[in-house]
């Protein structure tokens, strides 16, 4: 009996971390992780660990918990996550690597929803911030005297500018691919840190063409505090079924690059939690 | 995990995924005996593949002086001492590979046997270019170098491997071969920069754009090669130390196929540390001044055969292999078959359309040293 208590314990610790309750609030929801807003939300304190199920992997990862936030103004919803972070990493060269972090929720709220990035049919979206991605629109695109302020090269060509757009009536669709055209910029070029993906299991996250998705990561007394906003209802493209007054599941990773964590090697919430979202 | 049949180490490897193998199968041969290291090919592909931006380091074809020089650094030093330390014993036996592959001896938690280059290990493609190490008999202020008086040069572009390490690697699928001819690419809509693909290939030969963010390599020129032409390295090299084809499994042997008579036929032809296990498409006729001990390394059990082939070669025992080295820069065209003729090597497209005929031995025509119509010395006889 004594065994079976205990087994149904871990079941049900293993099963759900605390509920994260999306506070409604009235008015505009500010991309700032400084606002006073956020004193309204209450923190969750969420434990990860290393990404176990797929290799690569790292069994160790450098962020040992997360605290979420959650609020929503029945339009958009909003999370706070901060992590420590001693090495914070905003540049993504050769054997380096960014900070980043994401949340993914079921398209339906069905806690059988595989939490390895879905699966089975079973969709997910995943909303990523990235450091990189944040100190492009911030700082200016990364080029490479940006990230090399040292470096001299002098075979560069074509000498172009920002966004680095070849000829219009340079039709030839293999070089603009592979020698750093029009496909690759137009991933790197995006004007909001966060990323929406959607996935059906691992290796299948695929960007979605239309991003609505907003963030801001501000680094501060050896934390990352980010904010993730996205309205629930995103025209022309698939949206998981959540709104005021609904509740579904959620899950976050962080990468820390300075330990070289990136793809599957990385710190998850090894459950669903239940994301609570309040209505007016 | 699957496993695949590799006929370069006469066994079953495992690898990530079944293998389903191309209609045909990308291969470039290259004659060691015969590269000057002179970079045309390196300047043809910059050019034509990687002048754009975050592409600055890039050389997808680069050639190396060997055994000191690397790009990026000490790849292959790294690749023996992973190895080493995962206590892989690379060992034949009656051809058969016995030891690990790269992908068998995967630590707990990994795909492959890796590592990652740092960023300035990229920085000297031309370090230890040239560099050769042992005393010569005629004195030095140095007593004693730390290896025998030898080099050459390895020029090396991605390998397109049969079972690549990047494709199974690469967590998000990014990366496929080709079905109509086995070349290797990354997706750069699905490549989100992980780098895997870098830390897991061998050869280091997936290369990551850091402005651009993905990773990215050498194309096996598909544009050119979809048009019967065949890669700008190959065409551009003026030591006509190359030759691009399609290579048949031993199973599939065709004598008149260019590539299947150097490898399979002659076995003259090998490829770059088979013990990897990745099967590698790019071959090399290694260098016979090289001591055989790092020939058995570098390209496997079958560089004793290889070196004293091209011996006999050159002794004029081996006509046949002599005829068609003469191929080697003589046509733009990938040739799919060849043929000796009375005294010239004949080469085929894949309709059976001569692409190009060479004499086996070059007429000399030498003109008097003056001509008595001008009443002039001539300045060039020949």
């Amino acid at each position: 009996m004594k065994r079976f208590l205990m087994l149904s314990f871990l079941a049900f610790s293993i099963s759900y971390a605390q509920d994260i309750v999306s506070k409604y609030i009235k008015g505009q929801i500010p991309p700032n992780p400084e606002s006073n807003i956020w004193q309204k939300a209450t923190p969750v304190k969420i434990p990860l660990s290393g990404q176990a199920i797929v290799a690569p992997m790292d069994l160790n990862p450098a962020t040992k918990d997360i605290t979420v936030k959650s609020l929503n103004n029945g339009k958009e919803i909003a999370f706070l996550i901060s992590f420590k972070d001693e090495k914070p990493s905003y540049f993504r060269t050769n054997n380096t690597f960014s900070d980043a972090v994401a949340l993914e929720v079921p398209l339906t709220p069905d806690d059988s929803t595989p939490i390895t990035m879905g699966g089975n049919g079973k969709e997910v979206i995943i909303l990523q911030w990235a450091a990189y991605r944040q100190n492009n629109l911030q700082n200016g695109y990364a080029d490479l005297p940006k990230i090399e302020p040292n470096y001299y090269m002098d075979y560069w060509y074509p000498q172009a500018k920002p966004p680095y757009a070849w000829p219009k009536d340079w039709n030839n669709k293999y070089a603009l691919d592979y020698t750093g055209g029009h496909v690759p910029y137009w991933k790197d070029t995006r004007n909001t840190s966060v990323i929406e993906f959607i996935a059906d299991g691992y290796t299948t996250t695929t960007w979605k063409k239309h991003q609505e998705a907003k963030g801001l990561g501000i680094y501060k007394n050896g934390r990352w505090y980010v904010e993730i906003v996205r309205p629930f209802k995103v025209e022309d493209t698939i949206n998981p079924i959540w709104g005021p007054g609904s509740k579904t599941f959620i899950d976050f990773a962080v990468w820390q690059g300075f330990y070289k964590e990136r793809d599957s090697r990385k710190a998850i919430s090894y459950s669903w939690i239940p994301l609570i979202i309040e209505g007016k | 995990m699957p496993k695949v049949y590799n006929w370069q180490l006469g066994r079953e490897v495992e690898y990530l995924y079944e293998g389903v193998k191309p209609k045909r199968q990308f291969a470039v041969i290259m004659n060691l005996n015969k590269c000057i290291a002179c970079q045309t090919c390196t300047m043809a592909c910059k050019t034509t593949w990687s002048s754009g931006r975050g592409q600055e380091y890039m050389l997808w074809n680069n050639v190396e002086t060997k055994p000191n020089g690397f790009y990026p650094l000490g790849w292959d030093i790294h690749l023996m001492e992973k190895l080493e330390e995962a206590k892989v014993e690379q060992v034949w036996e009656n051809g058969v590979y016995k030891g690990k592959t790269i992908i068998e001896a995967a630590p707990t938690g990994e795909r492959v046997l890796g590592w990652m280059p740092e960023d300035l290990d990229w920085a000297n493609p031309n370090i230890g270019e040239d560099e050769t190490a042992e005393e010569v008999d005629i004195g030095t202020v140095i007593d004693h170098f730390p290896n025998p008086i030898w080099m050459f040069y390895l020029p090396r572009i991605c390998n397109h491997c049969s079972y690549p390490a990047c494709l199974a690697a690469c967590p998000r699928k990014a990366i496929y071969k080709r079905q109509e001819d086995g070349i290797v690419l990354i997706d750069p809509e699905r490549c989100e920069g992980y780098q895997e693909c870098v830390r897991a290939c061998p050869y280091k030969k997936p290369m990551f754009n850091q402005v651009v963010g993905i990773s990215q390599k050498c194309i096996g020129c598909f544009p050119k090669v979809e048009q019967g032409l065949m890669p700008q390295c190959v065409t551009t090299c003026i030591g006509r130390i190359r030759l691009m084809g399609f290579i048949n499994e031993p199973d599939k042997i065709d004598p008149e196929n260019p590539m299947d008579f150097l490898v399979h036929v002659k076995k003259v032809a090998l490829p770059l540390y088979p013990q990897t296990g990745m099967q590698p498409n790019v071959y090399y006729i290694p260098p016979i001044t090289v001591p055989i001990k790092y020939l058995r390394q570098m390209f496997g059990p079958g560089a004793d055969n290889a070196v004293e082939t091209y011996k006999r070669m050159r002794e004029g025992k081996e006509p046949e292999l002599q005829a068609l080295l003469l191929l080697f820069g003589s046509t733009e065209f990938i040739p799919h078959k060849f043929k000796v003729e009375g005294d010239f090597v004949l080469a085929f497209d894949e309709k059976g359309n001569e692409l190009v005929k060479v004499p086996l031995t070059e007429p000399i025509i030498m003109r008097p040293a003056t001509d008595p119509k001008l009443g002039v010395t001539r300045q060039d006889i020949s």
